[in-house]
């Protein structure tokens, strides 16, 4: 048996591929079923978002900037206005930041629960699939009575938000939060134990912390190597500073801990929601701002930390109403950019594992 | 540390390669020459006070007369932030790739050479990353880049 | 028997049952519009949307549409999400290595006109319709899952008044 030959071969891998979350390609180098090597191909999915809102005004490039990061578009229409409101120094009222973190939270829990299904489904597994989609609908039906979308919402304007809470969405949220909470022992014990799923995650894909901070990995995958860095805390926006809630952090950095990792955040952000529901001020909703505000010449790099890791955006004014430039930045960049550094000498089918839970989403890699 | 104390240290320490610019809204921007850019980038990341070891992004600009290439530097243990710029002239603009530093900045620099025309030097790997391959109409993020497709939106 | 009342039938009763007679044409028509298969092909925003009406509330199932990752094994493509200059000659590929009879669904404002990225886009296809051949077409951005179950439900319409001469190779 000694002499039998092996030959390494090439894959093609997308861009279409049920697994690729988008349109990723990937070229795979191949030993058997080992993967040797990766090249990740991107941006078929490139729509020139930064070129597009040069020839924007602030107020119309929030509804373009939904489209950079779909499944959590509230981060991304927070970010910008953040931005905005640096350059300009505009004052926020007291209860238009509290709706924002709450819209934020429950975006945080939307994607997370898709992210259970969708990662469930790479894996193998379908019934996770359609539990995770049916509490995201609650989430969904609250964004939709606030501003009217279910996924482009275009509600965090800048200044405050487009408009105030609807009545009854209070009661309706702490329904949602409180079924959601009880949901998720359902899907932990749909998955957490099974050994099915167990040996596909545990032990797979181990990401070096040294390795995530090098290639700018952040969000839970970075948390679940073991690196506690999470922006809420470690460069506070809005009003993160006065909630309570822990920054789960696993120390593993396989595929298993950053799935549990996401499932810890949904309690802390149900646990967040609830103190900005009870803590809710009467006030305005939206400062005055006028849709084409001139903020002063000066740039702002603007950073959050969404449900995917750090989503920033750069935006540079030269004192006109368009924004002379403005660069974004998705965790996924990076997240895809790591995959060729330490997801190497795995199987095939694991590869398709560790791309499901880095949780990567193509249109912010592409823009 | 806070901001101001992070500007006074980064201008002190440095021995006048990093120079404080007035256009930072919320963090400190710093200007260094393009010559000396991976030796200030090796000591941001190195030095004990700092730890820049995180790499937020990396753009490249064009404000219609030069290029800037602004990297946003983050420090995940010591929770500082600072971005530093490179001015290059429109013409032949180059700079040297910052990969060793942060490997985060590959991808970074490939984009910003396809879009731009910002050469990296020893970046071991240009080629196009979001563009198709068989891309010939320039550099569609500079100012003046136009095509017969490419429709302006009109002025209200 | 709600389907037999739809019909063009002649049912003869006998005693223990019955025969029914219709035109082959109906009845495979019929047969084809109740299972449509779409080819999971999602590039952008549509694409969620296009899962949550697969998922548990919308319940794509129940018009007889289930997903297919190959395209050998599709009847349908739901082009769900922007499609760029890069990804549209993968489009086609995927289009021509489906078997006759073939259907296309161009769900949302990108597939259709370039959405949000007709204006100062480099990169974007105005609208797949130069690229394949389309049925019918779901504007919004994204459509809602609802929009969407009309789209497949007009497209079962259309099927089901097809004539068999309509299956020759159309180019
Ligand atoms: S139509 Fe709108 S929602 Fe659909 S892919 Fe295009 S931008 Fe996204």
């Amino acid at each position: 048996m000694s002499d039998l030959r092996t030959e390494e071969y090439y894959l093609n891998m997308g861009p279409h591929h049920p697994s690729t979350h988008g349109v990723c390609r990937m070229v795979l180098k191949m030993d058997g079923e080992k993967v040797k090597e990766i090249e990740p191909h991107i941006g078929y999915l490139h729509r020139s978002i930064e070129k597009i809102c040069e020839n924007r005004t602030y107020a119309q490039c929030i509804p373009i900037l939904d489209r950079f990061e779909y499944v959590t578009a509230m981060s991304c229409n927070y970010v910008f206005a953040l931005a905005a409101e640096r350059l300009a120094s505009i004052e926020v009222p007291e209860r238009a930041e509290h709706i924002r973190v709450i819209m934020l939270e429950l975006n945080r829990i939307a994607s997370h629960l898709l992210f259970y299904g969708v990662t469930a489904m790479d894996i193998g597994a379908l019934t996770p699939f359609l539990y995770g989609l049916r509490e995201r609908e609650s989430i969904l039906d609250l964004f939709e009575m606030t501003c009217g979308q279910r996924l482009t919402y275009n509600y965090i304007r800048v200044g405050g938000v487009s408009r105030d809470l609807p009545n009854g969405f209070i009661p309706k949220c702490h329904e949602a939060l409180n079924t959601i909470e009880k949901k998720l022992a359902d899907y932990e014990g749909l998955l957490n134990e099974n050994p099915i799923w167990l040996v596909r995650t545990v032990g797979i894909g181990v990401l070096p912390a040294k390795v995530a901070l090098d290639y700018g990995v952040s969000g839970p995958c970075l948390r679940a190597s073991g690196v506690q860095y999470d922006l809420r805390r470690n460069d506070p926006y809005s009003i993160y500073d006065r909630f309570e809630f822990d920054i789960p952090v696993r120390h593993n950095g396989d595929c298993y801990d950053r799935y549990l990792l996401r499932l810890d955040e949904i309690r802390q952000s149900i646990h967040i929601v609830r103190q900005a529901l009870d803590a809710l001020p009467e006030g305005d909703f939206k400062a005055k701002v006028s849709p084409n505000f001139k903020p002063p010449a000066g740039e702002v790099y603007a950073r959050i930390e969404n449900s995917r890791g750090e989503l920033g955006v750069h935006v540079i004014s030269d004192g006109t109403k368009k924004p002379l430039r403005v660069k974004t930045r998705g965790a996924s960049y990076n997240h895809i950019a790591v995959l060729p550094a330490f997801a190497t000498d795995v199987l095939l089918a694991d590869l398709v594992a560790i791309f499901a839970t880095m949780d990567v989403i193509m249109p912010e890699v592409d823009r | 540390m806070d901001k101001d104390q992070l500007s006074a240290y980064l201008t002190d320490k440095s021995e006048g390669k990093l120079t404080l610019l007035e256009v930072g809204r919320h963090d400190p921007i710093f200007k260094v020459e393009a010559s000396q850019l991976i030796e200030v980038c090796t000591w941001l990341r190195d030095d004990e006070q700092l730890k820049f070891d995180f790499l937020c992004n990396l753009s490249g600009v064009d404000t219609g007369e030069q290029f800037e290439v602004v990297y946003q530097l983050a420090s995940t243990s010591k929770s500082l932030r600072v971005d530093i710029k490179v001015i290059l002239p429109y013409d032949g603009a180059e700079i040297e790739s910052v990969q060793k530093v942060w490997a985060a900045a590959n991808w970074h620099e490939r984009e910003m050479w396809e879009l731009y025309g910002i050469n990296v030097k020893n970046h071991g790997k240009l080629e196009f990353l979001l563009l198709p391959e068989d891309w010939d109409e320039g550099f569609p993020m500079r100012k003046d880049w136009d095509a017969p497709d490419f429709i302006r939106m009109p002025e209200f | 028997m709600g389907l037999i009342k739809k019909l063009p039938v002649y049912t003869e009763k006998m005693p223990g049952g019955g025969i029914v007679m219709t035109s082959l044409e109906a009845a495979l028509h019929n047969a084809q519009a109740k299972s449509l298969w779409y080819l999971l092909f999602g590039t952008a925003c549509c694409a969620i949307e296009l899962m949550c009406t697969g998922a548990s509330r919308y319940d794509f199932d129940r018009l007889g549409m289930i997903f297919r990752a190959t395209p050998r094994q599709a009847d349908l493509i739901i082009a769900a999400g922007t499609i760029t200059k890069k990804m549209a000659p993968r489009l086609r590929l995927l289009y021509d290595q489906m078997a006759e009879p073939r259907y296309v669904i161009a769900m949302g404002g990108c597939t259709i006109k370039g959405g949000p990225f007709y204006y100062d886009s480099y990169s974007v296809e105005k609208g797949i319709d130069h690229i394949i051949p389309v049925d019918v077409y779901i504007p919004g951005c994204p459509p809602r899952p609802e929009s969407l179950l009309e789209g497949c439900i007009t497209l079962q319409e259309k099927i089901k008044k097809q004539s068999l001469l309509d299956w020759q190779e159309k180019d």
